[in-house]
């Protein structure tokens, strides 16, 4: 069966040709992903993550994001390799949000 | 493009970006990841502000660097379309990929870059892609209708010019090389730089 | 080992159905086209694509088609070419030659 990532050929609308800026969290999800595949530390090969968001379904990888689809599908690689628990990134994640949460009040207040 | 966007065609939605609560959600999650990794010992913040660096210091002026010489030094450019890596490389330029393929545009010949699959590119000479070049209407439509594509780009291809488009679908990577300006042997170096820009290193552009 | 293929060879892309992370875009599966260029032996991405970071590594060839044996597309012209990458595995050698869809 034909992927949904393999779109070579099919019908598609015009280019959208603005040019859109790369955001800072863009930039460290391929960092993270360049330092995880490097030469010392081999974790994540490229061909495993393009295969987690070849296979975490079509609505995922047709309403996220290019780099939010690499970001999740980073993620779920990680944990199957049980390089990192779903577990201490949820409590992770929570602790970040706690933190914005705070910064977003803070600085309506000014 | 909303994320959201509810389409009944059969059509790929061009590209799809994330809103402001979707760009500050991705946000938390990857200084979140970040955390668990640091947490784990498999890597350091250091780290991943140098690899932002070095991912940032990437771009146009590079590729630029290789066309000048290509054009002004007809050995070298015999050489480098020969054996890409090694001559980047030559000229102080890491290359992170097992090879880079340039291809030379000629009166005759033009060539246009892809990736169909994903969204490979030459990113250790030129940084990340434009945002157009990631989006599915890009990636569709390609290699399938190049010629429209190129129009869509303001470049009306000759009908008698041969179109060679290569989808990077696996381990190389692609640059093309534009024809050199007439004046090339008036001009210098750092000249010469300047009038290459990325869309022509893509093919997006003659 | 002496690969399968040399510059110039007809060839054609396997049309299966292989499950898993391939980088055989489905849009050349079938297709005869002609090795234009060796590019060495790399690892298997569908080894790499599980976790499997060894290994002998496959022959990986840059193989040239015809734009009109590809799509019925009228803009495309007689002269334009694809020119895509294809593993060893993927090829299967052919003694028919490449025919544009105006001519078969």
């Amino acid at each position: 069966m034909k992927g949904y990532h393999d779109i070579g050929g099919d019908k598609a609308g015009v280019i959208p040709k603005e040019e859109l800026p790369w955001l800072y969290w863009e930039k460290k999800v391929e960092a993270i992903r360049n330092l995880l595949g490097d030469g010392t530390r081999r974790i994540i090969a490229l061909d495993e993550m393009r295969r987690g968001f070849e296979s975490f379904g079509q609505d995922k990888y047709d309403n996220l994001s290019f780099y939010r689809r690499r970001l999740e599908a980073m993620i779920d690689i990680l944990i199957e390799k049980e390089i990192i628990t779903q577990a201490e990134l949820d409590a992770a994640i929570g602790e970040k949000k706690r933190v914005w949460a705070s910064e977003l009040k803070n600085s309506s207040k000014i | 493009m909303s994320k959201n966007h509810e389409h009944t065609h059969n059509e790929h939605e061009p590209i799809v970006v994330e809103d402001d609560a979707g760009n500050l959600e991705a946000q938390i999650i990857i200084d979140a990841l970040q955390d668990v990794l640091m947490a784990n010992g498999l890597l350091t913040a250091p780290e991943v502000t140098k690899q932002i660096e070095v991912m940032e210091a990437k771009g146009v002026h590079l590729g630029a660097k290789i066309v000048a010489k290509a054009w002004k030094d007809p050995d070298y450019k015999a050489r480098l379309l020969e054996n890409g890596k090694s001559c980047i490389q030559e000229i102080g330029i890491p290359v992170g990929e097992a090879q880079i393929i340039v291809v030379e545009n000629t009166s005759q010949v033009h060539n246009l870059i892809t990736c169909t699959l994903c969204s490979c590119y030459p990113r250790s000479i030129l940084g990340q892609p434009p945002s157009w070049y990631i989006s599915k209407a890009y990636r569709a439509r390609s290699v399938r209708e190049p010629r429209r594509v190129l129009a869509e780009f303001g470049l009306e291809l000759s009908l008698d010019i041969q179109l060679i488009v290569h989808d990077s679908n696996a381990d190389m990577r692609y640059l093309v090389l534009p024809q050199a300006p007439e004046n090339i042997d008036d001009i210098d170096m750092k000249t010469a730089e300047t009038l290459v820009t990325r869309d022509h290193l893509i093919g997006v552009r003659r | 080992m002496k690969r399968r293929f040399d510059i110039g060879d007809n060839v054609c892309v396997r049309s299966i159905d292989k499950p898993g992370h391939v980088r055989i875009p489905f849009y050349i599966r079938g297709k005869l086209g002609t090795i234009l260029q060796y590019c060495g032996r790399y690892l298997n991405p569908e080894d790499l694509a599980v976790g499997k970071t060894s290994g002998p590594g496959v022959d990986l060839y840059r193989v040239e088609f015809v734009q009109n044996t590809l799509w019925d597309q009228p803009d495309n012209q007689p002269q334009d070419k694809l020119v895509i990458e294809i593993y060893d595995h993927w090829l299967t050698q052919t003694n028919t030659l490449v025919k544009s869809r105006a001519e078969v």
